[in-house]
């Protein structure tokens, strides 16, 4: 285990597996222009408003969208008000069950249809959009059908309600997962609600209301309007919505946090974080790479709980690197329609820039940067290889903000104690992971650790049975398993 | 001759102590047996003190099992119980019963507020609740020690340390309840009581970035300005009506964190191995 890495083969993986072209490259059905989905039916929108959703691997258009106005929010909101009072709310849970029987099923159908349409949209790999967006959106939807008709056991002995009128506002990372954990919960709760896509990724979500046609859903129970911050801020800010669940950055949380203080408003928050990945010098090294690598290279590190800053008891740091390093070295980054692609586009230009930022204050500070992959980075679109920030110090920029891209920060620690208080160290509490074969020690750092989740021997696993959601800055209320119910209820 | 009564001085309770307001401030109120008392007037700087220490005894409350937590709840009722408190009967009866109903959520609430959560994969997935931290609470005053009773037991029941802020026209009643907290066997800053005007202490509250949660009891006319400044650091508020009836669990859960612990295994959870 001493063998510098200079001994060991290197993997040259360049032209080394051919293009495998996965049954999603057959071409989809895109529009050129989507609008809204309000009451039931689709509306073009207005034509000054329209914006451009790219395919960030190739920056070519996908389509057009428009952007809601607030007469638009104002309709689709009116929408789910009527829809809640007479039809959504009165309606039995075991026949709302079957509604949301039906649209997992459905997804599951498309689900070809809809990994394709997101890969193109968001950048991220086929492997990733086909086995575990996709799949885990239907799994969402099957998960609370189930629990429509049983709400009476959600609070201890309290009957249940519903609030009302969501306003949901979801990110661009995991478009119609998103989408699945903010609508799935809501909707079995017999609320209804108003979606606001991301703007960058909004395609998922039209082909999610045309499911929503399909199956024959009450008109105005799911209302879907497109638009960036101001229609967002637009719906939150409505005075008839009762909730408001939003997936994004703490910053835009603030925010929407003080627009709707001093109203009834409910909230819901999963919000930023800066997940610490501890590796113990007793854990399986080799699993603990690959947890490593899934931690933050899974989805270019586009996931609020990213295991971003790796923790290495210091007698295996270096040979941790070593094997991180070799590892990494192996990952393909590219055609994210190839499906033996591991590492895709960023999603966009601002965020292509936000993360180069980011290495490059890195590098300022002192730090040694490291890149590695497969594969020759594409030019042609927004890629940006596995980066590895080594000779950090705690108080360091990229070891304290989140950066939501594939960049890693490694520091060290010497005892479990440190290790958990370096973990802890943080405005942030979302997620955390701890290595170690010892289960006595996992246990003990796995509830110390402040953190909403907390992988131990894993990272980045998600279940709709689940509870999901962050503690401090990373926000509040839970989504899947039972906890994700309660914030859809009130006591009767 | 009639003997010359002893005239209580009437002080705030933090981290164990009984102290003045470190501003020398007092208001002066009516006391029950008719003269002035002067309650102090807690201060911005007494409640960061009074965060201070409830940091440093929360995670050792945390830490101790819930057997001995509920017994010291329990000790509670009975130090209550066992004292002249300057309240209506009705008041100290229903006060006393309230801190032994919730004595006995201790060792229970985790069982009906936890899950073990049947994922796909090689993991036992559980979800367990662990507390906020440090809160403040604010009683109304219409709920008298009932109020106080009910602030500081659900929140030392779910693992956190609390400052109550008890509205002055209440000064003497506050301090006759810490001192039963004093003699109750909990750990010095695990509840902390301050006095004064509960707007202003609030305010301050709501501005300290080491205040984890409020809860608010009542109408409280400010809750917009508490609400806008809890976003800078997603500050949990819950708010009840009043205290007449007991948190039920779901509302104990919100002073409570829903933790998910996802712990390697070699067998699916939900049985044994398919293959």
């Amino acid at each position: 285990m001493n063998k510098k890495s200079e001994s060991k083969p290197t993997l040259d993986l360049e032209g080394a597996l051919e293009l495998s072209p996965s049954p999603e490259r057959i071409p989809v059905t895109i529009k050129e222009r989507y609008g809204h989905f309000i009451g039931g039916k689709f509306h073009d929108g207005a034509d000054e408003s329209l914006f451009e959703t790219i395919n960030p691997a190739t920056k070519e258009t996908l389509a057009h969208v428009a952007a809601a106005t607030e007469a638009e929010v104002n309709q689709a909101v009116k929408s789910a008000r009527a829809a809640h009072s007479k039809v959504w709310s009165k309606m039995g849970g075991a026949e709302r069950g079957k509604y949301l029987y039906r649209i997992a099923r459905r997804l599951q159908e498309k689900s070809r249809e809809l990994a394709a349409i997101e890969t193109r949209d968001n950048g991220k790999p086929i492997r990733e959009t086909r086995d575990v967006d996709i799949p885990l959106a239907c799994a969402h939807f099957f998960y609370y059908a189930g629990w429509a008709d049983k709400l009476e056991y959600a609070l201890p002995g309290r009957q249940a309600k519903s609030l009302g009128v969501a306003a949901q506002v979801i990110p661009w990372n995991f478009p119609l997962l998103m989408a699945a954990w903010k609508l799935a919960p809501a909707l079995a709760t017999g609320n209804t609600v108003v979606l606001k896509p991301a703007e960058t990724t909004p395609l998922t979500a039209m082909a999610l209301a045309e499911i929503m046609q399909e199956v024959d859903l009450p008109p105005g129970v799911v209302n879907i309007v497109n638009g960036a911050g101001a229609t967002g801020a637009a719906l939150v800010g409505h005075g008839d919505v009762d909730k408001v669940a939003f997936t994004g950055s703490t910053g835009v949380g603030r925010i929407i946090m003080r627009q709707i203080a001093g109203t009834k408003k409910r909230a819901t928050m999963e919000l930023g974080g800066k997940g610490a990945q501890i590796v113990f010098a007793d854990a399986a090294l080799d699993q603990a790479v690959e947890g490593t690598i899934n931690g933050i290279f899974f989805n270019q590190g586009h996931v609020c709980c990213a295991g971003s800053r790796l923790l290495l008891e210091e007698s295996i740091a270096e040979d941790f690197l070593e094997r991180l390093q070799r590892r990494v070295r192996t990952l393909r980054i590219g055609d994210p329609l190839d499906k033996n692609t591991d590492v895709g586009a960023i999603n966009s230009p601002e965020q292509y820039a936000t993360i180069q930022r980011y290495i490059e204050v890195g590098r300022k500070e002192g730090a040694n940067v490291w890149q590695g992959s497969a594969t020759a980075v594409p030019d042609t679109g927004y890629f940006v290889p596995p980066t590895i920030l080594m000779g950090l110090q705690q108080s360091d920029t990229c070891a304290r903000e989140e950066i939501f891209g594939p960049v890693l920060s490694v520091l060290t620690f010497r005892t479990p104690d440190e290790a958990v208080k370096k973990a802890n160290d943080s405005e942030y509490g979302l997620a955390a992971g701890v290595w170690s074969e010892k289960t006595s020690k996992l246990f003990e750092v796995a509830h110390r650790l402040n953190a909403g989740i907390v992988w131990a021997n894993g990272y980045n696993l998600f279940d709709p049975a689940s509870p999901f959601g962050g503690v401090r800055h990373s926000g509040f209320g839970r989504e899947g398993g039972i906890a994700g119910l309660w914030p859809y209820l009130e006591v009767a | 001759m009639s003997r010359l009564s002893i005239e209580k001085t009437v002080k705030q309770y933090v981290g164990g102590k009984f102290i003045r307001s470190e501003s020398g401030r007092v208001m002066a109120q009516k006391g029950s047996d008719g003269r002035t008392v002067f309650v102090p007037h807690g201060s911005r700087k007494d409640l960061r003190d009074a965060v201070r220490v409830a940091r440093k005894a929360q995670g050792a409350w945390a830490a101790r099992t819930s057997y001995n937590r509920g017994q010291i709840l329990y000790r509670l009722a009975e130090m209550l119980d066992s004292r002249p408190l300057p309240t209506s009967e009705a008041d100290a009866i229903a006060a006393v019963d309230r801190a032994v109903h919730h004595a006995g959520w201790s060792d229970k609430i985790t069982a009906l507020l936890s899950t073990v959560n049947p994922v796909s994969g090689t993991y036992v997935n559980y979800s367990r609740i662990r507390p906020l931290g440090v809160l403040v609470a604010a009683p109304a005053p219409a709920d008298a020690l009932l109020g106080m009773v009910e602030a500081a037991c659900t929140s030392a029941v779910m693992g956190n340390a609390a400052i109550l802020i008890v509205d002055a026209s209440l000064g003497e009643l506050a301090a006759a309840f810490a001192e039963a907290l004093h003699t109750s066997d909990m750990p010095g800053g695990v509840i902390n009581v301050l006095t004064g005007d509960a707007k202003e202490l609030l305010a301050v509250a709501s501005i300290h970035d080491d205040v984890d949660g409020l809860l608010l009891y009542g109408e409280r006319p400010e809750l917009p300005e508490l609400q806008t400044e809890a976003a800078q650091v997603m500050r949990r508020i819950a708010l009840r009506t009043s205290a007449a009836i007991p948190a039920c669990p779901i509302e104990l859960q919100q002073l409570a964190e829903v933790q998910t612990v996802w712990m390697s295994a070699y067998e699916p959870q939900g049985g044994a191995a398919a293959y």
